[in-house]
């Protein structure tokens, strides 16, 4: 184990900030929007501090930004860019653009309302939104998560040669202080090797990208996306473990806590789980047997993982702080589908709960821990916020 | 007289441009010009179908062919990695069509340019959009036909190389492919002059779009000068303007006598037309 | 997972455009192509107009006239004598006015004297004979051509100087001796047997024949033509070539103060010319309105200009001697009927027209006939000239005839060309079964002289419709003023006999030589190559014409056709 790097009081947005110092991205282009500005104002700080040497773009728009992004990338160095929101939706077109292109940029996007209306509030609708552009996508739970996912994402990102979002929610992480242990210099240096990829643009290659294809060339090429994708998993447990090793954390890519003999399962992502672990803990001291299941890893969806977890659980109630109109809360979709056909499969029932950023208390949580328990759940998600 | 232009080998024969193009041409020019050491990005347009059927390219340079609206944001997300890997001698260019420059290129575009990115930025205006079958841009000119405007485009050509100007980058110029010699001496100028984006618009025919024979290309861009509709000139940090090649007494008649897509106009529409280029000449004569 | 498959994604390119055939889309292709200029297929002699003309813009003087005299062994006298359809075929004439191509020629020809330089040696030395008979234009050039390819060549003439009319007939202020004489005397050089003032007749054929392989007459048209109304056998009244003939030996009749010449025509204003600068009053009476004058409009401007008195559309009814031993003519104007079949003259009096002309002379200029009495016996006629087929062989195996003798057409580089032509014939006549085939020829040759072959044959081809002027691109031509050459003033002119038009000075001589079209002629400007978008055309400076297509990228899209500025490359239809 290498020296343990500086404890800081840092919000959630500053501890990405730190990660991306320790990665150093040569290319960073910029938007501003809050509440993910203070990531980007921290590293022109640190550009600024001369701690960190990298060229920053003040793009004149997010779409813009993801686009030389993706060029950055492709001429071989390594990427970094954050958004929220509209932005990452006015990046919709060029977020499969750079999971076509294999553009291994990592992005942190803090999960903010969608307008309209106009809203500032913590709701992680914007960057689920995005699940099928190819990219792998991170939930974070808190600053220090978020730090060490930062770090982590480039790793996998860089093995699978696919673009990763590191997402953590709008004020209730981004604007939060905590004491954030940040990985050393030294510690990064071993665990994020330089960024070399083998095809790039370089007149000394003279190769290109990006002309017509044929259908089948097409569909080559998105079957090795989906292949390298379907990686990811692996390749990601990896990483953690190795960063386990190396700084003492570890996240896997689904986390199971206090599972053991529950009855009820209680699922889900972001900053919704450290209330749902105060809820668990209070539970079973009060003789209820709950636990709880939280997916870091949103893609690829780790599905084989959530099967072995929830094999034999009997019931499971999944926490949304995400609405899509007409299918519901996104977790819950995604653990239905993940569940289906199993044997013996757990029963579930999908609670939008905290969308559009209203307060979720651990006592709340208990609550509908308990009224699943004893209801039959809904075929869709329920409105419980 | 005959023309004298160095050229280094990049452009490839074997591309798919139809017979004639005067885009294809165009691209001879730049690129060879340009030569080995440069990264070129190619938005949607026929470029790109000219830089080849995947997996050949007719470039022997990296391209990147970017979405549509993103060509400068491209290109200059290209050249700062390669600033960022000690690299300060590889152009970057960005070769994109009139839709994409105009319309919905032109935020990034303009963005690019207030940034001062070290890119060469070339549009290719064929007034319209051609690869999808002869559509109005803001680039189409006054009266002209396209299947989006049948009666004729009710509104003037926007005046792109002004309001790059308009911007002070270090260098611009208007080109067409009937002075080629011309074309490649701005493409290198473009190259020497860096330290910000370097912009050239460059008129070129497009046999299908305005209804002229294969080979007429350069007689029709040659036109376009002579008649004052398209004058060649060279702006230096916004200010410092020089005319190459202006009108030469040319009826803009016989500019629009040889392209199917004016053969509606009256002698009236005729008229206007007249009055409209020699009101832009006017304006624009002052600057020199 | 397969880590190279997940690093190699399917999207970079691999290879170029190259490796495609995308020449198969086109129905036609360019080829380069040496076509047909105007005023090479109006010249007489058919002289490679285009080719000197840009050798002199190249500023290569030497190359230029000695294409000319590939052609054409008289290139001052030409310069200055000919009628110059050339210059009327012009291309630029639509554009901005004709090259003075005839002011060129004379240019060239003078700088040749000038410089002193040689025509080239023959090509070999062959045994044949030919008799060439008449040192006229024709006989000169037949001459030429005939030892230029090695035969051994023996000019005769009845005069005891050559030249024949331009020596005896083309006054001197129009064709200076010393400038025929320099010409002639480098043709001479060459190696040509020259009997001078002997005069050949019909009687003369057998010896020719058993001592010649081949016999050419053209010994031209000497006879004048005479008009009922005049008097014969009257010292008054005079051939107009006989007249020049006597100028021309420095031995002048006396003429009086009041000249009368007959005729339109060329030699009609050379007699007018002379007769002025003698002292004479003159008067040309011509049938012809002036317009319809078959003198061209220059030779007729300067004779009026110099002072003589143009009565034209007129017509000679009666001459009567009158007072003081002058001739009196009555005169009617006259109309041409325009019933008359093409060719043909049918004058209609004017009722009431009726004009009277004194003169101390009357000179007939109304043209010439051959002298055949005595040859009637030996050839065949036709008409009043002698027959011969497409091969200027008369009906007398080995006897060629060209020229005045043979041709009503009297212009002497129209007798130059059929020299040209009939010396051609006459070395096939004679080399038909290669007797005659210089041994060098037979021999394998070195590959330098097989490109070199090659070369000269790709540039003397020429293929496809002749150059139209809407085949050249005026673009790659700026307007620029044509020039022709300046003259003595014509009040300066009537007290001698020196040349009145003045030849051009190098630097209006580059001027002119730059505004050729070379129509049809490549000049190797490279608009093929650069406005090629498939970039299929290549240069090779190892092929004759420089530049290659590639027939695996040529579209036929056309684009070097248009751009060519003169009409050297063409289209080559395929069938698909």
């Amino acid at each position: 184990m290498s020296a343990q790097g500086k404890r800081l009081l840092l919000n959630g947005n500053h501890a990405v900030s730190y990660a991306v110092k320790l990665a150093a991205p040569r290319v960073i282009p910029v938007y501003p929007i809050t509440p993910q500005t203070p990531i980007l104002e921290k590293i022109t700080d640190f550009l600024a501090d001369g701690e960190m040497d990298a060229e920053v773009m003040t793009m004149e728009s997010e779409h813009s930004a993801m686009a030389a992004a993706i060029t950055a990338s492709l001429a071989g160095v390594r990427v970094f860019t954050a958004t929220a929101s509209q932005g990452l939706l006015l990046m919709h077109e060029m977020l499969h653009y750079a999971s076509g292109a294999r553009a291994p940029i990592v992005m942190a996007n803090v999960n903010r309302t969608l307008g309209s209306p106009w809203g500032f509030w913590p709701d992680q609708t914007d960057s689920l939104a995005q699940r099928d552009v190819g990219w792998i996508q991170y939930y974070c739970e808190n600053g220090q998560e978020s730090h060490d996912t930062t770090l982590l994402a480039f790793r996998v990102a860089e093995q699978a040669m696919l673009p990763a979002m590191v997402i953590h929610e709008a004020f209730y992480v981004s604007h939060a202080l905590e004491a954030v242990e940040l990985v050393s210099p030294e510690q990064a240096a071993s665990y994020l090797p330089p960024f070399a990829p083998l095809h790039r643009l370089d007149p000394l290659i003279g190769e290109s990208w990006g002309n017509t294809v044929s259908q089948q060339m097409f569909q080559d090429h998105r079957r090795d996306l989906g292949e390298a994708m379907e990686g990811v998993a692996a390749l990601a447990k990896a990483a953690d473990r190795e960063l386990e090793a190396l700084v003492g954390r570890g996240y896997g890519i689904v986390e199971q806590y206090r599972c053991d003999g529950a009855e009820l399962v209680i699922a889900t992502m972001g900053s919704m789980t450290g209330t749902a672990r105060d809820a668990v803990d209070e539970l079973r001291s009060e003789g209820v047997a709950v636990g709880l299941l939280k997916v870091k890893l949103f893609r690829p969806f780790p599905a084989t993982d959530v099967r072995e977890l929830l094999a034999g659980v009997p019931k499971v109630m999944v926490l949304d702080r995400n609405f899509a109109p007409g299918t519901g809360g996104f977790l819950f979709q995604e653990l239905k589908s993940a569940l289906y056909g199993m044997r013996g499969a757990p029963p579930i029932h999908g609670y939008l709960a905290g969308v559009g950023g209203t307060s979720i208390s651990p006592a709340a949580i208990k609550e509908l821990a308990r009224g699943a328990l004893a209801e039959e759940p809904s075929a869709n998600s329920v409105w419980k916020g | 007289m005959s023309y004298q232009i160095e050229e280094q080998k990049v452009f490839n024969s074997g591309h798919s441009a139809c017979p004639g193009c005067s885009e294809a041409l165009a691209i001879r020019f730049i690129l060879n010009t340009l030569g080995p050491d440069t990264i070129a990005v190619v938005p949607p347009s026929c470029i790109a179908i000219i830089s080849g059927p995947q997996p050949l390219s007719s470039m022997r340079i990296p391209v990147y062919q970017s979405t549509l609206e993103s060509s400068a944001a491209s290109a200059a997300g290209i050249k700062r990695a390669l600033t960022a890997q000690g690299n300060d001698h590889t152009t970057v260019v960005a070769i994109a069509g009139d839709g994409g420059t105009y319309d919905i290129g032109f935020q990034s575009l303009s963005s690019a340019a207030e940034r001062g990115e070290d890119i060469i930025y070339i549009c290719l205006d064929n007034e319209g959009y051609m690869n999808t079958g002869s559509q109005k841009s803001s680039a189409t000119p006054s009266l002209a036909y396209t299947t989006s405007t049948p009666a004729g485009k009710g509104t003037p050509k926007k005046n792109m190389a002004e309001i790059m100007a308009a911007h002070d980058i270090p260098y611009l110029a208007t080109a067409t492919t009937g002075y080629p010699e011309d074309l490649a001496r701005k493409v290198a100028k473009a190259q020497r002059l860096t330290g910000g984006l370097r912009f050239i618009v460059a008129l070129v025919p497009c046999l299908d779009g305005w209804g002229i024979p294969d080979s007429a290309g350069p007689k029709v861009s040659r036109l376009a000068v002579e008649s004052g509709v398209f004058p060649l000139y060279e702006v230096e940090n916004g200010v410092n303007y020089t005319l190459n090649f202006g009108p030469k007494d040319v009826p803009v008649a016989d500019y629009t006598a040889l392209q199917k897509r004016y053969r509606h106009l009256t002698a009236k529409d005729q008229e206007f037309l007249q009055k409209e280029v020699d009101g832009n000449w006017a304006r624009l004569a002052k600057k020199f | 997972m397969s880590d190279a498959k997940a690093r190699i994604p399917s999207i970079w390119t691999t290879g170029w455009t190259d490796q495609l055939r995308t020449g198969t889309w086109r129905n036609a292709v360019a080829v380069h192509k040496k076509r047909g200029a105007p005023c090479h297929g109006a010249c007489p002699v058919e002289g490679e107009i285009p080719l000197w003309v840009r050798q002199m813009r190249e500023g290569d003087s030497l190359g230029a006239w000695q294409t000319l005299v590939a052609h054409n062994p008289l290139p001052a006298v030409v310069g200055r004598t000919c009628h110059h359809p050339c210059e009327t075929g012009c291309n630029r004439n639509d554009y901005d006015g004709a090259v003075s191509i005839n002011a060129l020629e004379q240019y060239l020809g003078d700088l040749a004297i000038q410089e002193d330089w040689a025509l080239p040696a023959p090509e070999a030395e062959l045994e044949s004979r030919v008799a060439v008979v008449g040192a006229g234009p024709a006989g000169l050039s037949c001459a030429y051509h005939l030892r230029r390819r090695g035969f051994r060549v023996a000019l005769y003439d009845a005069n005891p100087e050559l030249g024949g009319v331009l020596r005896y007939g083309v006054p001197e202020y129009r064709l200076p001796r010393k400038v025929l004489a320099a010409e002639v005397k480098r043709i001479v050089a060459l190696g040509v047997e020259v009997v001078a003032g002997r005069a050949l007749s019909a009687r003369d054929l057998p010896e020719l024949e058993e001592n010649f392989a081949a016999v050419f007459i053209a010994f031209g048209a000497q006879a004048p033509k005479m008009l009922p109304q005049f008097p014969r056998d009257d010292r008054r009244v005079m051939g107009g070539l006989a007249f020049l003939r006597l100028v021309a030996k420095a031995d002048p009749p006396e003429l009086g103060a009041e000249v009368l010449v007959i005729g339109g025509g060329s030699v009609a204003m050379d007699v007018a010319g002379c007769a002025l600068r003698l002292g004479s009053r003159v008067r040309v009476v011509s049938l012809e309105s002036r317009e319809a004058l078959p003198a061209t409009a220059e030779e007729v401007e300067d004779a009026l200009l110099e002072g003589a008195t143009l009565i034209d559309a007129a017509m000679v009814k009666e001459v009567e001697e009158a007072q003081g031993g002058r001739l009196k003519l009555r005169c009617l104007k006259a109309e041409l009927d325009p019933a008359a079949p093409a060719g043909a003259i049918w004058p209609l009096e004017v009722a009431g027209s009726d004009f009277e002309l004194l003169a101390d002379t009357v000179i007939l200029a109304v043209g010439q006939d051959p002298e055949l009495a005595d040859w009637q016996e030996s050839v065949e006629l036709q008409g009043r000239l002698v027959k011969v087929d497409r091969r200027f062989m008369t009906s007398r195996p080995g006897l060629f005839a060209a020229g005045d003798l043979a041709s009503d057409q009297r212009l002497v580089s129209v007798a130059i060309g059929d020299g040209k032509r009939a010396a051609g014939c006459i070395a096939d006549y004679l080399q038909g079964g290669k007797r005659d085939r210089p041994k060098a020829e037979t021999e394998a040759k070195t590959a330098a002289e097989a490109t070199e072959e090659t070369n000269a044959e790709a540039e003397a081809e020429a293929e496809g419709p002749e150059v139209a002027f809407s085949d050249i691109n005026t673009f790659y031509f700026p307007k620029k003023e044509p020039r022709q050459r300046e003259k003595v003033a014509a009040c300066e002119r009537s007290s001698d006999f020196r040349e009145i038009k003045l030849g051009f000075n190098p630097a209006r001589a580059a001027l002119q030589a730059e505004r050729c079209f070379s129509c049809g002629a490549c000049t190797k400007c490279d608009n093929c190559f650069y406005f090629c978008p498939d970039m299929a055309i290549v240069k090779d400076p190892s092929l004759p014409l420089q530049y290659q297509v590639l027939d695996q990228y040529c579209k036929g899209c056309g684009c070097c056709l248009a751009e060519c500025p003169r009409g050297a490359v063409s289209a080559k239809e395929e069938s698909k």
